[in-house]
């Protein structure tokens, strides 16, 4: 192979080791971190931020050479599984073990410890591009573009649709890496730096020696996790089975999901529920049938009872280590709750929910006034819901007696009868039939013994305590909907208090720091900016639209993505084949993409639902294809003696970070919908102002 | 022709090796929990974040010294040095223009009547209610903490009642409870309020209890104790590493509580949350009893809780029940006399067995008594006084 095409093969290889590394890195910050929107947001953030700068830092490289390439693409290669040993080592050494950090000990754990891997592969792409020229190979900043999208798509693909059913972090790494040190080897051949060669191949063998081997990868998790009998990843995240004496506990991405019996919440949320029922036949759990829960619905003699979990392998686990009781009725049913309720005929005496706070678009989609209709419709006459969040008992915050009524004006959209009982959480009980708050009474007239509820109710649920939460009800709150999802930020806002922080002062230093550096580029490139910005922005609506319609559908979630790096390749082929007519040109995808944006809002303004799915991923095809177009137009524009890649490359990952930050954790809880796709129409209507008033026709 | 390496390509490439051999570090165990001892996680004093006026639930402190216009507040062991405009680690005293204020009195953030079981208190007055009130504030920072949205908050910052000390008293004679608790939050904060709703109390004929971290000067609380009947104190570990890394304190002033309790006469009994991997090595947990049953006697009974993953501390398993009752047999069996598990419903380790005969005294179901077999104090089967306050 010549030079020219190793470096396209690495520039190619380098696209694919850095969006899988990307993808297992931010699975990892899950586990490690709260999994919410703002843990997400905060990963990807970091992520194209420092991309952004390594690309930017290129600009000021000389001497491009091609052995140096060769190593720091070495670097690139072994660098994950460092950066993935590291993430883990480092969270036992920088926290306390069992704590679950806050804000900013997140941001500048995530920023302090992909700091290396993202600067360097930021730096790689525009430095490839310089060693492609200084050896006399044409390679316009639009080549690199599109060769780097090449390698994304594939490793995109290859990671949400292979790897993540089938393999470990660690070999994920191993394999993604394996092209790219490759190519590595056979560019150090070419240099002729044969004793590097030693050191090359002790760091190749070192790092498959460890990626390779499952124990250690294990071990790695030890620190968190303590003595692990199994431990798998399913597309949901990561599942982890430990033993503390004769007790498993069941972790999900980092948190105990089910650890030892606990009697308590089993009995709270079954009997609270079922004993206001004359007759109990179908039953619905919504995840949490774990432990004694299955016991204490059995007391009823339910005909069926249906249990509906998303992810098979959890299922799959808990079965095998005992934690899910087998019972007759018992059907087990790996899907999305939501999805199920909108397709199931049955119809059922009660539905249990026993979900986590709604801090994310997916666990919104559970508390909002459409999921409650839904699940309305499939109860039968005079059916109940029950569900619960957490609180104080003994003190109501004002934040959480907005959250409380937010909850409650959902709810009592559609149900009569609504009783919160605080227990050890607060249980939420929806009915239009009428409700007793006397449960032990309620038991003992069906003549049902239980351990905790007939002992401690009393005491626990007094009838003050009661009445101070019902009291706290303010009926003039917004309504909790699937495209305003108040929850969300109210939950959020909750989480950033347990820390006694505010992100204000963040996301101030980030306008600010966008602020003083929108000052420094190009106009061109502050369409670029905005491209980055409004791809990641609608990336995230398109997905949190879809689960609102569809539900968390893995496979369909990775396909939209998919469909959003595969435009950007076609898009930036077109780009790329013309190089007359640029502002033209780049004028025109502006009123593209605006047109796009202006017809996701209509959508979500006017029809919200009746598309297919194939819509979607048509929808982002085209999209990221106007957005990969632009590139090469703008490079194009600004002149390739001018070097434009490093800046382009920064502006759109900038843009992309900003983005992130601004819809997922800002606007979208905030605002709701409408107000996100708002910003992004008002960020490119500014861009195209921009692009009608700079740049010329310059190839 | 082979190109030689440079020195400098050389440190290049060996750095990398470096960084690749450093991989497997943290799988080995570097860098290992045990490092973290130091970690503490004490408060600090919040600067220039004072009222500018005392307002209207605010008392002068009883327990500060002053320099100048700079005062000490000597309630806690972190005796907050506090310049005007400063406000000391437990959010509610404060220095204003040179004197230490309490911004927590008479305006609690939380009332309820409670079953005496709840705070646990097992050996004072059975099947007793008792009146409950918190203000907030709190001077440790437990990552566990269930009451954080009282404990870890500023007095200003919750919703409160207005129950001056004698209100108080008022309240719980007119409910006809015979018992007042300081608890929920952390009552060493608002010790000021406690103290004078205390005194009222006994004037009435009103028992006082306190719940409690413990972490108080022995000063302050030898005064305090004269108005004490009961108390429920926490004994979070037997280790000041992990007093401080959890809690934010040390354990050296909460055993000096103890022993001053049992000096004063004041029945209390301990509380143990066990917490996986810091508070459930059986070691410590024998370390423990060997100083309670030195200092204190086998008398006073022991709880030890069942925790669950809660606030900053969620990424943790709940205490394995068997883990509980081999610290419970344990416990027995180097003497303690009445070891009791908590958050375990129908445990055994519930009950209440006569440490002669080992009959049930008491059976519990929750919060109600399915037995009890005490008359005036003493076993009804075999006649040996039953340490505790009996009604």
């Amino acid at each position: 192979m010549n030079q020219r095409r190793l470096i396209i093969f690495s520039i190619i290889s380098t696209g694919v080791t850095s969006v899988a590394t990307q993808l297992v890195t931010i699975r990892e910050f899950l586990t490690q971190f709260h999994g919410n929107e703002i843990t997400i947001s905060l990963a990807l953030f970091c992520w194209l931020l420092l991309t952004g700068i390594g690309s930017l830092a290129a600009r000021w490289s000389k001497d491009p050479s091609p052995w140096i390439y060769s190593l720091l693409i070495l670097v690139i290669a072994v660098l994950p599984l460092v950066q993935l040993i590291a993430i883990r080592g480092f969270k036992e050494a920088f926290f306390t073990h069992g704590i679950s950090p806050g804000f900013y000990q997140i941001f500048f754990y995530i920023l302090f410890t992909i700091a290396p891997y993202c600067l360097l592969t930021g730096f790689i792409l525009p430095y490839a591009q310089k060693v492609m020229v200084s050896q006399g190979h044409a390679f316009g900043s639009g080549d690199l573009y599109l060769t780097d999208t090449i390698g994304d798509i594939l490793s995109g693909a290859l990671f949400s649709f292979v790897l993540v059913y089938l393999i470990k972090p660690f070999a994920t790494i191993a394999l993604t890496s394996a092209p790219l040190i490759l190519a590595a080897i056979a560019l150090i051949f070419r240099s002729r730096k044969y004793l590097l060669f030693p050191v090359a191949f002790l760091l190749v063998l070192l790092f498959y020696f460890y990626s390779t081997n499952s124990r250690f990868e294990i071990n790695t998790l030890a620190g968190q996790y303590g003595k692990i009998e199994q431990y798998m990843e399913s597309p949901f995240g990561r599942i982890v089975v430990t033993k503390e004496g004769a007790q498993h506990t069941l972790w999900e991405s980092g948190t105990p999901l089910y650890s030892g019996s606990n009697i308590i919440k089993s009995e709270e949320k079954i009997h609270y529920a079922l004993c206001q029922l004359d007759m109990v036949e179908d039953v619905l759990l919504v995840s949490g049938c774990l432990g004694d829960t299955m016991t204490e619905v059995g007391k009823y003699s339910p005909r069926h009872v249906d249990y509906v979990e998303l992810d098979p392998r959890l299922t799959k686990v808990a079965g095998d280590i005992g934690i899910i009781k087998e019972a007759p009725g018992l059907c087990v049913i790996n899907s999305d709750g939501r999805s199920y309720l909108k397709e199931t005929k049955r119809r059922y005496d009660a539905i249990i929910l026993d979900l986590p706070e709604p801090d994310t678009f997916q666990t919104n989609r559970f508390f909002t006034a459409e999921f409650f209709l839904l699940a309305k419709n499939v109860l039968k006459k005079g059916g109940i819901v029950l569900f619960s969040i957490g609180y104080d008992p003994d003190y109501l915050s004002n934040i959480w007696r907005k959250k409380f009524s937010t909850i409650y004006s959902t709810v009592s959209l559609h149900f009569e009868n609504i009783l919160v009982l605080p227990g050890e959480e607060a249980y939420f009980l929806c009915s239009d039939r009428e409700l007793e708050a006397d449960i032990p009474s309620k038991l003992a007239k069906k003549s049902i013994r239980t351990s905790y509820v007939e002992g401690y109710f009393y005491g626990n649920v007094t009838e003050e305590r009661i009445k101070m939460i019902r009291d706290c009800q303010d009926v003039r709150v917004p309504v909790n909907t699937d495209f305003d999802p108040k929850l969300i930020g109210i939950v959020l806002r909750h989480w950033f208090m347990e820390y006694g922080t505010s992100p204000n002062y963040f996301f101030l230093a980030v306008l600010g720091l966008t602020l003083t550096y929108l000052m420094f580029i190009r106009k061109e490139e502050y369409v670029l900016f905005s491209t980055g910005l409004a791809i990641m922005g609608i990336e995230m609506l398109v997905i949190f639209a879809f689960q609102v319609v569809y539900g968390y559908i893995y496979l369909k979630i990775g396909a939209i993505v998919t469909a959003f790096l595969l435009g950007l390749l076609p898009g930036a082929m077109i780009g790329n084949l013309a190089t007359h007519n640029n502002k033209t040109r780049l004028m025109v995808s502006e009123i593209s993409v605006l047109l796009l944006l202006i017809m996701f809002y209509l959508w979500a303004v006017f029809f919200r639902t009746g598309l297919h799915p194939v819509y979607y991923l048509m929808y982002s095809f085209f999209f990221s294809l106007v957005c990969g177009f632009q590139f090469p137009v703008v490079a194009g524009m600004i002149g390739e003696a001018k070097s434009p890649a490093a800046g382009c490359l920064a502006a759109d990952l900038v843009g992309a970070a900003v983005g992130t930050l601004a819809t997922g954790t800002i606007i979208i809880p905030l605002f709701g919908i409408k107000a996100a796709v708002i910003f992004l129409i008002a960020i490119k209507i500014s861009s195209t102002i921009m692009a009608f008033f700079s740049g010329k026709n310059r190839c | 022709m082979p190109t030689m390496l440079t020195r400098k390509e050389f440190i290049k490439t060996m750095g990398l090796c470096a960084s690749a051999l450093l991989c497997a570090g943290p799988a080995y165990g570097f860098p290992g929990v045990e490092d973290q001892d130091n970690m503490g996680i004490k408060g600090h004093v919040f600067e220039n974040d004072a009222p500018d006026e005392p307002w209207k639930w605010s008392i002068e402190g009883f327990h500060y010294q002053k320099a100048g216009d700079t005062v000490e507040c000597q309630v806690c062991p972190n005796q907050c040095i506090l310049e005007p405009g400063d406000r000391g680690v437990c959010r509610s005293k404060v220095n204003i223009k040179g004197r230490l204020f309490s911004l927590a009195y008479g305006n609690p953030c939380s009332v309820h009547v409670d079953p005496i079981e709840k705070k646990p208190l097992n050996h004072f007055y059975p099947r007793s209610l008792i009146f409950s009130i918190a203000a907030a504030g709190c001077n440790l920072r437990c990552l566990n903490c269930q009451n954080w949205e009282i404990s870890q908050k500023r007095p200003e910052e919750v919703q409160h009642d207005e129950l001056f000390p004698w209100d108080v008293v008022k309240a719980a004679k007119d409910k006809s409870i015979q018992s007042i608790a300081y608890t929920y939050s952390e009552p060493i904060s608002f010790y000021e309020y406690m103290y004078d709703t205390a005194r009222l109390a006994k004037e009435a004929g009103i028992k006082n209890v306190l719940v409690s971290n413990g972490y108080i000067n022995p000063g302050p609380f030898l005064k305090l104790c004269k108005y004490l009947d009961g108390a429920n104190v926490n004994l979070k570990s037997f280790d000041d590493g992990i007093y401080r890394r959890l809690n934010g304190g040390t354990l050296g002033p909460v055993l000096e509580t103890f022993k001053n309790m049992h000096g004063e006469g004041v029945w209390f009994e301990i509380t143990t949350l066990v917490v996986p991997t810091y508070v459930d090595n059986p070691e410590m947990i024998k370390r423990m009893c060997g100083w309670v049953l030195k200092e204190l006697g086998p008398d006073y009974p022991l709880h030890f809780l069942r925790f669950f993953p809660l606030y900053k501390l969620s990424r943790l398993p709940a205490t394995p029940v068997e883990t509980l009752e081999n610290l419970r047999d344990l416990a027995m069996k180097e003497g303690i006399r009445y070891v009791y598990l908590g958050n375990v419903p129908a445990n055994p380790g519930t009950h209440t067995y006569c440490h002669q005969c080992r009959k049930i005294l008491i059976e519990r179901k929750g919060y109600i008594i399915a037995q009890y077999n005490i008359e005036k104090g003493l076993c009804r089967f075999c006649g040996t006084t039953i340490p505790g306050r009996w009604g």
